[in-house]
């Protein structure tokens, strides 16, 4: 049987159809479900083994990017999220979903919102849309097992991917436990803080996070776009391979194998 | 009472982004004296509620303290020799964050707060002397027409006021003096309509309410009835068919069997695969934009892509494109017309709303162009476009009958937007930015966003009969032309408001944003409203449609407007128009040939309309939907242009779709007809350019015109006429178009400025397998490098000639006949791998294309003694490197295949004219003589250097 992909859907949120592809083309049979579906319990999160938050802009992002939509969970639904993941589930935030993630508390690890951790502003004061190159570390997280040490080529399209941590405690623990599942790299492939190659100025350009467990993950870059070869900028050139982000994805489908 | 919330980052441990973002705008005003700013967010709440209940509010909501600081009630930063400005939105004015937050606060579980509001402060550090600080408030940071400086706190947030009743105009009795007075400033209708008006009434034995008239105002409106478009024409003397009637005729000739819907729909529709239809349209939103650049851009895009929304039973959007036209951003102050902004401020703010709006529908923002000519500062020139995909079962709408519903969907309705139909088609005076501020207001994409994925779903369950964007004239606008072949029966009290207090001619002409009308079943209300509601949309039945082919307005159980349909579309009489035109003779610049090519090649890459556009293109997603196979920039570096956009929008489908513009306003003004053909070719040139089968193109026309006086019409009937020649030669037709003929600027002293007559032609077409394309640069080492197509004395309009502010006489003529020829050679060639890469040559000639060619990992060495020349006095270099002739590429072919090449090229004209080198340089000479030898390097970075010095 196929593992159960649920694409969340609500207002704003515009990454879905991308991002199903990406889990169906891994293998996933995915279902959308919108907030209002698990609120009214005509679904119901625990059939499915995937819970998967796109990017977008949840309620136009207001107060600040993913705020609205993550109060909307913890305080309406906070036990139902609880309880999936309880269980030997996967949830995945991209974009806006990282964001979501980290202000419900869950990246990179329980806290209440944002209290350790936080994505603000980009240092360039602009939303951003290019392709970076995004490094993988050593950590738990089922979707990268394997990829460690590989680097991806990917679009980041975001204004408020800045990842900051409460004090260098909190980000020795990070970098120590494993946390930071993504980072971005130069040419050379080495950690960047220059823009453009880190496109945000994010601290120790961490680009995503996963938790104790490795089955949350969450990462401001869309690896999502990057699964067939003409996504690419530079397909047409002569001789080029392409490295498609889909093992990502299906590292979360075997997991369920 | 009102509990205020101050917020901001804890600086300096954290940074200020938009306060250093305000910081460099105001060094760039040439104030240096302000030394740092900090910005403050406010958060107002009003009503009764705990302590506990703020607290809540902002550890969990409001603030968050690892980076934030918050005060509540007082300063979070201390006010001593500092300058502050507060602003915030005027009252009725849309701030889309209210909504979020009170549901916020709700899902919360919080009660008792009963309005919310919001604010900014900005903390200015250092001297300011009192007029700075004015030209700070004014220029940079309040927008007049929907925000004001706070000089003391607001009593309640709670907006309203009581309704004006309906009033009857006594309009039978009116003399002529008195109709005038009646139609300035309101209707902007003309005496003779305005004496139409009087007749029906007259005749109907009764005076007619301000509903009734204001409904007639805004479907004769310039902007939504198409005057001069459908005018009876006498040019020259001679008498000539309307020039719609001439785009239609040219279309119909044409006779495409993919054309599955043409000027009738809200979009243009032709076919995509045997199942799927694509479509297109292209708006215009200048004078919004005039006025409030940042709500105008944001407006224009909602609007279009509701035009997509609302095409046949719905379409997806899954493109959008934008032009604008600017006065150069280095404009000295002075030079900016009174009442206008200045365009540095315009193109920030334009390029703001588009990014706000087109990424927070997730929709791509695909293709676009900026053009820079003085012209353009008392209007400027936004244009904005959105292209859609649908099944092709929902192409065509349904017939309607009696007893039908009519389904508000969306937002509610305000007082924004107010007279924006009429007043957008008036000319633009000194006056406009403060009579007309009612007719701008912000976008809310979010509403809209949710508005199609519900009108989507509804559509794909065949809820849907029919489906009706609410653009420019609201409610009037859209329901009248619905109920047009039946009649109306709607009751005004019915419409969602956002505040109390509208006259029920404002409820009906309002166009505040993200409404869309829909028909359904009355059988289906409950299903319908049910799954408006799944997605949070409000579908609210406003009335019915009958068979009386009246339009009857109620509110409560008064009538307040019952007017004969018949009367409403075609009654405004005919218009008649004399234009006459001239062939303007332009004195042709006489220069030396300079001696520095390179220096010369570096400052024409550095031209406005030339230069690289990335960081604005950067803060576009174009990556959303994951659709994009050609972006804007792409390559090695990631930063080669390209000449069209191709998406594949059913994800994992090797289809494609192809997405061009072409846009020559310079050459307009030489010749409106040469200018207009070229502006086809080159939208045209750029689909053949990555591969594009130039038997599947449709087009869109934009006219985008200065108010056509007698000569500016003469131009018009000209340009018009290019079209269908053009078109017709193609055999292409137009899908969909639209006029705007207001860019007219009068002055208080009388000084009339007009923009060039422009002319923008979109062009798309379904790809039939994206693999079989090119992108433009150079892809391999000692590839040979040929041109295709002849190359002429013709540098009228150029950007050559623009350096030295020339204009010139030799306009780019067009050869449709000999240039489709080739295109279908081209189109072949590529298809079957002879072409590796293509890049047309437009503005900067083949100087500035072989340049972007190299923008990838190589080089290239040319020589100009091999170019195909035709009817050159003067064989100089620098002519044949930036001459703009027409229909002619650059393309890299591969030795092994240079025999396919020549073999389907034929008899048409070309030259191999070098090869690809593997240096990253340029080497153009002319024969013997070594012209530029220059690394690719220090070209980018002159191409590239203009925008980042206004974007960063």
């Amino acid at each position: 049987m196929k593992p159960k992909v649920a694409i969340l859907q609500t207002d704003g949120i515009n990454c879905d159809h991308e991002l199903a592809f990406a889990f169906e083309k891994a293998g996933g049979k995915v279902e959308w479900i919108h907030v209002n579906q698990l609120f009214s319990r005509t679904k119901k999160l625990l059939h499915y083994q995937i819970l998967a938050l796109p990017g977008g802009f949840s309620y136009g992002d207001d107060i600040l990017s993913g705020k609205i939509l993550a109060n909307e969970l913890l305080n309406k639904l906070g036990s139902v999220v609880e309880q999936f993941i309880s269980q030997d589930t996967l949830l995945i935030g991209v974009c806006n979903g990282f964001q979501t993630l980290v202000r419900m508390g869950y990246l990179p690890w329980r806290m209440k919102p944002a209290e350790d951790v936080s994505l603000v502003f980009n240092d360039s004061g602009s939303f951003q849309c290019r392709w970076i190159r995004l490094r993988i570390s050593d950590s738990a997280c089922v979707f990268t097992r394997g990829l460690v040490d590989q680097i991806f080529e990917l679009p980041v399209a975001h204004g408020e991917g800045k990842l900051i941590t409460r004090n260098k405690f909190i980000q020795n623990r990070i970098l120590k436990n494993h946390h930071a599942v993504v980072q971005y790299v130069d040419q050379k492939g080495l950690v960047t803080y220059r823009f453009p190659d880190n496109p945000n100025g994010s601290s120790y350009a961490i680009a995503g996070l996963t938790d104790e467990t490795g089955r949350i993950f969450g990462l401001m870059p869309h690896p999502e776009r990057n699964i067939l070869p003409h996504q690419h900028p530079e397909w047409q050139t002569e001789n080029f391979k392409h490295v498609s982000c889909l093992p990502i994805f299906k590292n979360a489908i075997a997991y369920f194998s | 009472m009102i509990t205020r919330i101050e917020v901001t980052p804890k600086y300096p441990q954290f940074p200020d982004t938009e306060g250093t973002g305000v910081l460099s705008n105001i060094h760039d005003l040439g104030i240096t004296s302000v030394k740092n700013v900090r910005v403050v967010k406010i958060f107002k709440l009003e009503g009764k509620f705990s302590s506990p209940a703020i607290h809540r509010l902002t550890s969990e909501l409001l603030v968050e303290s690892i980076w934030q600081d918050y005060a509540i009630n007082v300063s979070v930063i201390p006010e001593k020799n500092v300058s502050v400005i507060e602003i915030s939105r005027r009252p009725g004015v849309m701030d889309t964050e209210i909504d979020s937050i009170l549901k916020a606060i709700s899902d919360m579980g919080i009660t008792g707060v009963t309005m919310v509001g919001t604010g900014k402060k900005y903390i200015l550090y250092g001297k300011v002397s009192k007029k700075n600080l004015e030209i700070i408030t004014y220029k940079l940071l309040v927008n007049k027409t929907v925000e004001h400086v706070m000089k003391k706190p607001e009593k309640t947030l709670v907006v309203g006021s009581s309704r004006t009743p309906t009033q009857k105009v006594k309009i039978r009795r009116m003399t002529e003096d008195e109709l005038l007075k009646l139609t300035a400033n309101r209707l902007w209708l003309d005496l003779s309509e305005m004496k139409a008006i009087q007749d029906y009434f007259r005749k109907g034995r009764r005076d007619p309410t301000d509903v009734e008239i204001e409904t007639i105002a805004q479907t004769w409106s310039e902007h939504c009835g198409h005057k001069t478009f459908n005018a009876s024409l006498v040019i020259n003397g001679k008498q000539k068919p309307s020039l719609m009637s001439r785009l239609k005729e040219a279309t119909r000739k044409v006779s495409r069997s993919w054309c599955l819907s043409v000027f009738k729909d809200n979009a243009g529709v032709i076919v995509f695969d045997k199942e799927f239809a694509i479509c297109g349209k292209v708006e215009t939103h200048n004078s919004p934009s005039a006025i409030e650049p940042y709500g105008g851009a944001m407006t224009g895009s909602g609007g279009v892509f509701r035009d997509i929304a609302g095409c046949g039973l719905g379409a997806k959007v899954i493109v959008s494109t934008d032009i604008f036209c600017f006065a150069p951003p280095d404009l000295p102050e002075k030079e900016v017309p009174v009442g206008c902004l200045h365009p540095r401020r315009l193109l920030k703010e334009v390029v703001r709303g588009v990014k706000d709006y087109g990424n927070r529908m997730g929709i791509p923002t695909n293709n676009g162009s900026i053009h820079f000519h003085a012209d353009w500062r008392a209007k400027p020139t936004v244009i904005v476009g959105a292209y859609g995909i649908l099944p092709r079962k929902f192409v065509n709408k349904k017939k309607l009958k009696r007893g039908d519903l009519i389904i508000t969907v969306g937002g509610k309705t305000g007082r924004d937007g107010i007279h924006g139909a009429t007043f957008s088609s008036g000319s633009m005076t000194d006056t406009t930015e403060s009579v007309s501020s009612s007719a701008v207001q912000i976008g809310n994409a979010i509403e809209e966003k949710r508005m199609f994925d519900a009108l989507l779903a509804c559509r794909d369950t065949g809820l849907i009969k029919y489906a009706q964007d609410c653009g420019g004239g609201g409610y009037s606008s859209a329901i009248g032309e619905i109920a047009e072949e039946y009649g109306a029966r709607v009751q005004l009290d019915q419409i969602p408001v956002k505040y109390p207090g509208l006259a029920s001619w404002e409820l009906w002409i309002s166009e505040s944003q993200e409404r869309m009308i829909v028909v359904i079943e009355p059988r289906d209300k409950k299903k319908f409203i049910q799954k408006c509601k799944d997605y949070n949309v409000a579908a609210t039945v406003l009335g019915k449609i009958t068979n009386t082919k009246r339009l009857e307005l109620k509110y409560d159980k008064q009538i307040e407007c019952d007017l004969s349909l018949d009367f409403l579309h075609n009654g405004c009489p005919t218009t008649h128009k004399l234009g006459t035109y001239k062939r303007k003779k332009i004195p042709e610049p006489s220069f030396k040939e300079p001696a520095n090519y390179t220096q010369l090649l570096k400052k024409i890459l550095a031209h406005g309309d030339i230069c690289s556009k990335e960081p604005i293109v950067r803060k576009y997603d174009h990556e959303v939907q994951g659709t994009s196979a050609f972006k804007p920039f792409s390559g090695p570096y990631r930063d080669a242009p390209g000449d069209a956009s191709v998406i594949t929008p059913l994800l994992g489908k090797r289809r494609g779709m192809a997405v061009s513009h072409g846009m020559i306003p310079l050459y307009n003004k030489i010749d409106p007809y040469w200018g207009s053909a070229s502006a086809i070719d080159e939208a045209v040139r750029n689909l053949v350019s990555v591969g594009v089968d130039p038997e599947k193109i449709a087009l869109i026309d934009n006219f985008i015109w200065p108010t056509p006086d007698e000569v500016s019409l003469g131009d018009l009937d000209r340009s018009v006429d290019a079209c269908v020649d053009t078109a017709s030669a193609f055999g292409m037709p137009f899908v969909s178009g639209k006029d705007s003929l207001s860019s007219t600027y009068v002055g208080s002293d009388g000084k009339i400025i007009k923009i060039p007559p422009t002319l923008c032609i979109s062009a798309f077409a379904p790809v039939l397998d994206v693999y079989k394309t090119v992108s433009s640069y150079l892809k391999s080492p000692d590839n040979h490098v040929f041109i295709i197509g002849e190359t002429k004395q013709e540098l009228g309009g150029s950007a050559y000639y623009s350096l030295k502010n020339n204009l010139g006489n030799t306009v780019p003529r067009l050869n449709a006949k000999k240039a489709l020829d080739a295109y279908k050679k081209i189109h072949r060639a590529i298809a079957e791998g002879a072409i590796r890469s293509c890049h047309d040559c437009s503005e900067g000639g083949m100087g500035v294309s072989m340049a972007e060619m190299c923008f990838g990992s190589y080089g290239a060495d040319i020589d100009l003694l091999k170019v195909p020349l035709d009817g050159f006095s003067s064989k100089r270099a620098d002519y044949i490197l930036f001459s703009e002739s027409n229909s002619r590429f650059l393309v890299e072919v591969p030795a092994k295949k240079k025999a396919l090449f020549k073999k389907i090229m034929g008899t048409a004209t070309y030259g191999e004219i070098g090869w690809v080198t593997p240096e990253r340089r340029l080497k153009i000479r002319n024969g013997k003589k070594i012209l530029i030898d220059v690394s690719v390097n220090e070209l980018k970075k002159a191409w590239k250097e203009p925008m980042q010095k206004i974007f960063g």
